[in-house]
């Protein structure tokens, strides 16, 4: 009986077709200038206005690769876990729409994975660990890396590698608090209302003040992040360095 | 025999009790407000809409003792916008997806609980809310998101009566807290972003019974509104125009103030070409027939979703010698207004939030358009966003100080728009926006004097907040923020006096206030949950 139930079940619930496999909106010059427009409304910010890439990585270069409608379609409604990238609530049809609009778009090929990962790997263990943490291992001022790999662009890591303070991921903002004692604590904020602050000290502290009981908070303008000009960071070790980030989509939580 | 003497005596103590042992709330309890310290009755508190306690137990200097007397957790997904009612030492509380609760004032415990079954698919821009409960009798109202207008019974939770007021198939739905004004029950509908035609509706209270309907949206053969739509054209049978915040009532003039949605659809407007009356406006309605008396359009051919589904807070101003009747508005498009209520006509309107799109409020009351804020298909950055100046939210009038305190937001956006085919049922909003990169959102609880449209104080929040606002006698305002904290304020000067972290910020409402057993409690809905505050015991 129970197997025959259960069987049962399973022939009421047939897979559902992945909206995607046949979408109407593909090629029809209408549904192409709507997904345009739906694209900058929700995707732009990040993937940029002509898709190649800003914080989140080159939708072209993706497109030339293998990714299917049915994936980018799936991709697009669940959202990347463990990046910036959000599960959307939009209809289906908005999403084909959308979908439509990018495969308009001129592809272009995926950028292959450049410099010397292994020297890349050496780098970040040198000059990036102690605050940047890949699966279990590294130090957690900086944003987790793990899969950094999926969410951003080459370019945009060489420009948060050379210019870490042109764009802070909210949750690794500086202050500085002053205690009524003169105490400065040095960190990065977590969250904030009008009367309490929680922030990550540069020991790795996780706590909350009150600020009403602090003399001062100070909003710095720098990120913690030091700026790894040539000078510090050569280019062809920034290249190994963004070789070995872009090979990060997955490591140890993937493979849980 | 002596089984069936002792029904017959049980029978009639039970019907003694149905005559004398419960609230019967009148028109007059209505009309009086809150004259009576232990109830809050409608939305705004009174029919002016203020939102302003005459009760004073808690004051400035008192305000910090406040603690926290119970919570109820509604055990369910989804956010508190509710007013709850008070009356007798219950309230009635209504929440997400129409769940509706009696709770024991003095302990926080369920008498009784409505659950509502909701069709699967529903078409909703912005959750299954609901703002309140109307009351009258022992009979409670409430607009359900399937579109309906439900009565229960006030003992039992049990339904009464049940209408349809649009077929929620096509994306008509209702959040508004009911409006009960003599034998009626007035409420609107809601779902422009659906390409509907709003409306207001009048029910009789005692049989659900629809006694009128006044179209937010002209129809051609409306003589005033008519031509303010394409000719030859059906765009007004999409038009928008959603009520879902609710209005006020003069009961000297038996005249209804509703502030009216957006017209649909919302950002692409070349197919509604026209002022797109009476959306985007505040209109006056005769409370007996639903007849227009007049109406004031605050944003003419609104492209930004700029909803004026605000409270038309009611008041008198002493104006250049004169004591005038006013109606006050803190609108979405980021202006502040007050119009002669009599009339319609602006007295004055000022900014009260960075706006970018109007110059300013002519002298024939039209705003003086910037050009660059159309939105199109590249997007144009305009200020505020479609959140607006404020928007939901209730606002608070201190009718002693002459003070309206609203929650105000500092925004920006870039606009998009594009032609989208219409479907019933299916989102019809025609364009979207984003924030600008480097954009910094703030919000602030703002004093405004309405006699000159000028900020008198601010209190600023890190970031934006959708709460209402509640004022005192004692001169005290209550307020929240968008990061979960309750909040007092000192009226006069806007210095905060306390504040607590409710785990969820506040929407729609800033709670309610009234005595029970002596003490003046502070009812606060946020998130899924209910909390009571009061002063230590003496």
């Amino acid at each position: 009986m129970l197997v025959a139930a259960s069987v049962a079940l399973g022939a009421q619930q047939p897979p559902v077709p992945n909206p995607a496999k046949n979408n109407p909106h593909l090629g029809n010059r209408e549904s192409i200038r709507s997904g345009m427009t739906m694209y900058r409304v929700r995707c732009a910010d990040c993937h940029g206005l002509d898709a190649k890439g800003y914080r989140g990585p080159d939708l072209t270069a993706l497109l030339a690769g293998e990714m299917t409608d049915e994936k980018l379609f799936n991709t697009i409604r669940k959202g990347v876990p463990g990046t910036d990238m959000p599960a959307s609530q939009a209809s289906d049809d908005e999403l084909l729409l959308t979908i439509a609009y990018l495969r308009n778009l001129t592809s272009t090929p995926t950028e292959p994975v450049s410099g010397n990962v292994e020297n890349g790997a050496r780098v970040f263990a040198a000059q990036c660990a102690s605050c940047h943490r890949i699966g279990s291992r590294g130090g957690r001022i900086g944003p987790e890396l793990t899969r950094i790999g999926t969410a951003r662009s080459r370019s945009a890591l060489i420009r948060e590698i050379r210019t870490p303070s042109e764009w802070v991921a909210p949750g690794f903002e500086t202050v500085t608090l002053v205690t009524k004692d003169g105490q400065r604590i040095r960190g990065t904020k977590k969250n904030e209302d009008v009367f309490s602050i929680q922030v990550m000290d540069q020991r790795e502290r996780i706590q909350g003040y009150i600020k009403a009981d602090l003399k001062d908070v100070i909003y710095e303008k720098e990120s913690l992040m030091p700026v790894f000009t040539g000078e510090r960071l050569n280019d062809r070790d920034l290249t190994d360095v963004v070789g070995y980030l872009t090979s990060l989509r997955g490591g140890d939580r993937a493979s849980q | 025999m002596r089984p069936w003497l002792l029904m017959l005596v049980v029978c009639g103590s039970a019907g003694l009790a149905a005559q004398a042992g419960g609230p019967q709330v009148t028109p007059q309890d209505l009309a009086d407000g809150l004259k009576d310290p232990g109830k809050w009755l409608t939305y705004g508190g009174d029919y002016n809409g203020h939102r302003y306690s005459p009760l004073t137990q808690i004051t400035p200097q008192n305000v910090s003792q406040l603690a926290a007397q119970w919570t109820f957790q509604t055990g369910t997904l989804g956010s508190f916008q509710t007013t709850p009612i008070v009356i007798d030492g219950v309230i009635y509380a209504t929440g997400f997806n129409n769940n509706a609760w009696a709770i024991d004032a003095r302990s926080g415990r369920v008498i009784w609980r409505y659950r509502r079954n909701l069709p699967e698919e529903m078409h909703l821009c912005c959750g299954a809310v609901n703002r309140g409960f109307g009351v009258l009798g022992d009979k409670l109202f409430m607009a359900t998101i399937d579109a309906h207008l439900v009565s229960l019974d006030m003992k039992t939770g049990g339904v009464l009566w049940d209408v349809e007021l649009a077929d929620y198939k096509v994306g008509y739905s209702a959040t508004v807290a009911p409006l009960v004004v003599k034998d009626k029950v007035i409420v609107g509908i809601a779902g422009a972003e659906f390409g509907i035609r709003g409306f207001i509706d009048a029910y009789d209270a005692q049989t659900g019974k629809r006694a009128w309907r006044f179209y937010t949206v002209a129809s051609p053969d409306d003589p005033v509104g008519g031509k303010s739509w394409p000719p030859n054209s059906d765009a007004y049978s999409r038009g928008g125009g959603s009520i879902w915040v609710t209005g006020t009532y003069d009961p000297q003039q038996n005249r209804l103030y509703f502030g009216t949605g957006n017209p649909g659809p919302d950002y692409y407007s070349s197919a509604r070409e026209g002022d797109n009356l009476y959306t985007a406006s505040v209109v006056s309605l005769d409370a007996d027939t639903g007849q227009r008396a007049w109406h004031y359009q605050f944003t003419p051919h609104d492209v930004h979703d700029w909803d004026s589904t605000q409270v038309p807070v009611l008041g008198e101003l002493p104006i250049n010698g004169q004591t005038r009747k006013v109606l006050m508005f803190a609108n979405r498009n980021g202006f502040f207004y007050t119009l002669d209520r009599d009339t319609g006509k602006v007295i004055v309107a000022k900014p009260f939030v960075e706006t970018t799109w109007a110059k300013e409020i002519g002298p024939d009351g039209r705003p003086q358009l910037l050009p660059g804020h159309l939105p199109d298909e590249d997007g144009t950055k305009t200020c505020p966003d479609l959140g607006g100046g404020t928007n939901f939210m209730s606002p608070s009038y201190d009718p002693n100080l002459h003070l309206f305190f609203v929650t105000a937001r500092e925004t920006c956006a870039t606009y998009f728009a594009f032609e989208q085919k219409f479907r019933p049922g299916e989102q019809w909003e025609s364009g979207g926006t984003s924030r600008p990169r480097d954009q910094k959102n703030f919000g602030a609880l703002r004093a405004i004097d309405p006699i000159t449209a000028t900020i008198k104080w601010e209190f600023r929040y890190p970031s934006v907040s959708a709460s209402g606002v509640l004022s005192t006698a004692a001169g005290i305002v209550f307020a929240g923020d968008g990061d979960g904290n309750v909040m007092a304020f000192e009226s006069r000067s806007g210095r905060n006096l306390w504040h607590y972290q409710l785990g969820s910020s506040m929407r729609s409402t800033a709670g309610t206030t009234y005595m029970l057993d002596g003490r003046q409690y502070l009812l606060v809905p946020a998130g899924s949950t209910l909390t009571a505050f009061a002063l230590p015991r003496p």
